[in-house]
C-alpha cells in the first residue's frame, strides 16, 4: 500500500503512512465498481421512504395487533411507550411462536409480553450497505427507522429487494 | 461482480435451498405451526405423499386464514394452505426468482423439479444473504456503527 504523498510502501492496512505519517485510513475505504454498487452505499435509508410507522403500546393485546398487521397487510409493528419512544417490535414469527389455541382458555398476552425489545434499528441517514448488513446478520425482514431519536417508519426486506433490482434495471429474464 | 449479469447467469440450485418440510394435508394447523417452530422457518410444505406439491402453509396465512377468523389449530391444514403456490425450478436464475417473489410479495417460494416433486424452498433471507455476499466489500466492512469512528489508532 503506497502512500499518495511520497510513496513510501507501507503494510497493507496501515492507517499512517511510515515515512510522512500522512492519514491512510481513506485509502481502505471500499469504492463502489458500479451502479448497484454506489447505490447501496450513498444512497441512505431515508431514500427507501420508510413506511409511516402504524405503532402499538405494549399494552395494546396480541389480537389488536394481529388486527392491525390484517389490516394493513403489514408483517411487523413497532412498539412505542408514551413517549413515542421504540421499546420493541412485534412480527409475524412472534404471532407464530406463541400462537396459542383461540378457543383455548388463556390469559389473554399483550404484545408487550410477546414482542422483541430493543430491536436493531437504522437511522434515516445510515447507508442502504448499512442496513443490508443488518438485516442479513440478523436474519431480519422488517428494520425500524429512527431520526434524532425518533420513530420515523419501517422498512422491509421488500423495499431493499425492490431498490436494488431497480438499480440493476435488467430485463429478460 | 456484475450484480445483473450474475442475477441472470447464477441459478437457484446456487443458493442452496432450505429442505422442504413437508406436512401432508389432513394433518393440522397445530402440527404444522409445531413443524415450523421446530424448523424455525416461515412455511411448511403440503404434500400428499412425497413426490406431489399440494400447495404451502406461511405464516401469513395463520395469520389471515386461521388466527384472524378464529378457527382452531386443529383444522385440516388443507383448509387454510394457499394451493398451487408459484414456484420456482433449481434451474431458474436467480433474477426470476427474486422477480416472481416481488411480483407476487411472497417471501418463500417452493423448488421443486421438472416433475413437480418438492426439493426445497427458497426464503427471501437466502436472498439477502446472496446480495450481501455479493458485495462483500461494501456491506461487510460497515463498522458496527456508521458514525462512531475511532480517533486513535488501536494500541496508540
Amino acid at each position: 500500500m503506497n502512500c499518495p504523498h511520497c510513496a513510501y510502501d507501507n503494510l497493507p492496512g496501515s492507517e499512517q503512512c511510515g515515512h510522512c505519517l500522512a492519514d491512510l485510513t481513506q485509502l481502505d475505504r471500499p469504492v463502489a465498481q458500479d451502479r448497484v454498487e454506489r447505490s447501496l452505499m450513498e444512497d441512505t435509508v431515508r431514500d427507501l421512504h420508510p413506511t409511516p410507522a402504524i405503532t402499538l403500546p405494549p399494552t395494546a393485546s396480541v389480537q389488536q395487533a394481529l388486527d392491525l398487521m390484517l389490516q394493513h397487510q403489514i408483517g411487523a409493528i413497532p412498539i412505542v411507550d408514551g413517549g413515542d419512544v421504540l421499546v420493541g417490535i412485534i412480527t409475524e414469527r412472534d404471532l407464530l411462536t406463541n400462537a396459542s389455541d383461540p378457543s383455548a382458555e388463556s390469559a389473554p398476552l399483550s404484545v408487550g409480553d410477546l414482542m422483541t425489545s430493543n430491536p436493531t434499528t437504522v437511522r434515516a441517514s445510515d447507508s442502504l450497505a448499512f442496513a443490508l448488513h443488518q438485516m442479513d446478520a440478523g436474519g431480519y425482514r422488517h428494520l425500524p427507522v429512527l431520526e434524532n431519536g425518533q420513530l420515523l417508519g419501517i422498512i422491509s426486506v421488500r423495499d431493499m429487494l425492490r431498490r436494488i433490482m431497480r438499480a440493476c434495471k435488467t430485463r429478460g429474464w | 461482480m456484475e450484480l445483473a449479469r450474475n442475477l441472470k447467469v447464477d441459478s437457484v440450485s446456487r443458493l442452496h435451498p432450505t429442505p422442504p418440510w413437508q406436512v401432508r394435508p389432513d394433518q393440522s394447523v397445530a402440527e404444522a405451526v409445531a413443524l415450523m417452530r421446530q424448523h424455525r422457518v416461515g412455511c411448511v410444505l403440503v404434500c400428499p405423499d412425497e413426490d406431489e406439491l399440494l400447495g404451502i402453509f406461511t405464516e401469513r396465512d395463520l395469520m389471515r386464514r386461521v388466527l384472524a377468523v378464529g378457527l382452531p389449530l386443529s383444522v385440516p391444514v388443507a383448509k387454510c394452505m394457499t394451493r398451487n403456490p408459484v414456484v420456482v425450478h433449481p434451474k431458474d436464475s436467480i433474477g426470476a426468482a427474486v422477480r416472481r417473489m416481488e411480483e407476487g410479495g411472497y417471501r418463500h417460494l417452493p423448488v421443486v423439479d421438472p416433475a413437480g416433486r418438492p426439493l426445497g424452498v427458497l426464503s427471501v433471507k437466502r436472498i439477502v444473504h446472496y446480495l450481501a455476499e455479493h458485495f462483500p466489500s461494501i456491506v461487510y466492512n460497515q463498522p458496527p456503527d456508521p458514525n462512531v469512528v475511532p480517533l486513535e489508532a488501536e494500541g496508540a
